[in-house]
């Protein structure tokens, strides 16, 4: 998971590799996806959140599809 | 149950405090815990996923996400301490975990570029930048060293 300055840059990482380019998450997604996993990841109730939470996290920012099914059999 | 609470507590308060990975040997002698049962807990942490133990050496953690044990090219300075995450994500989710403000440091990952994020007062100063995700969510964790 990387970070670029642009969709530009990535496409270039992607072409190095042969890799295929995936969805783009912006810097206020991931910061969302950030405080969901982690802001009490120091208590004592912390966990990871579960499959089902994770896919309603990501519908909540827009991120949705197969890519972003933890539970998909697809490749994305 | 109560020593697994203890010793995730114990890992996480380390990573917090001193931006170093514990070991099991660590983590055994701040409960006082007999070294077996510390390694019992790291194993359900790492079943759990909230704990990446050194390959070939599940006595040392290589992340506690999002920490990571190792340097990385996610630099994230907290007050006095310099911490490094495992990836994008973790760098802020350090800034999360905290509840703090964090200066990132980093690079473009196909330039070479270097980039810094800021968090303050509980957001990310907007910087022009975007994340890419390599990995499909359902294979995470088939490999998370290169995730």
């Amino acid at each position: 998971m990387l970070l670029f300055r642009s969709e530009e840059t990535v496409g270039g990482w992607c072409n190095a590799r042969g890799l295929p380019k995936r969805p783009l998450v912006s810097l206020d997604q991931v910061w969302v996806l950030a405080r969901e996993w982690y802001e009490n990841r120091l208590t004592v109730d912390s966990r990871r959140p579960g499959s089902d939470e994770m896919v309603d996290i990501f519908a909540r920012i827009g991120l949705t599809g197969p890519f972003w099914d933890p539970k998909s059999d697809r490749r994305g | 149950m109560l020593v697994l609470i203890s010793v995730k507590l114990a890992i996480y308060d380390t990573f917090a405090t001193s931006a170093r990975a514990p070991n099991v040997s660590d983590i055994a002698q701040k409960l006082t815990a007999p070294i077996e049962d510390v390694q019992s807990a790291f194993d359900e942490l790492h079943g759990k996923r909230l704990l990446v133990p050194e390959p070939g050496d599940p006595t040392r953690i290589r992340m506690a996400p999002p920490f990571s044990g190792v340097e990385t090219p996610f630099r994230v300075t907290v007050g006095d301490q310099v911490y490094y995450a495992p990836c994008a994500w973790d760098s802020l989710g350090i800034a999360a975990a905290l509840h703090a403000d964090a200066l990132i440091h980093t690079t473009d990952g196909h330039t070479g570029e270097p980039m810094t994020l800021l968090v303050r007062n509980g957001a990310p100063i907007p910087e022009p930048c975007v994340i890419h995700i390599a990995v499909p969510a359902a294979h995470w964790w088939d490999d998370i060293i290169y995730t």
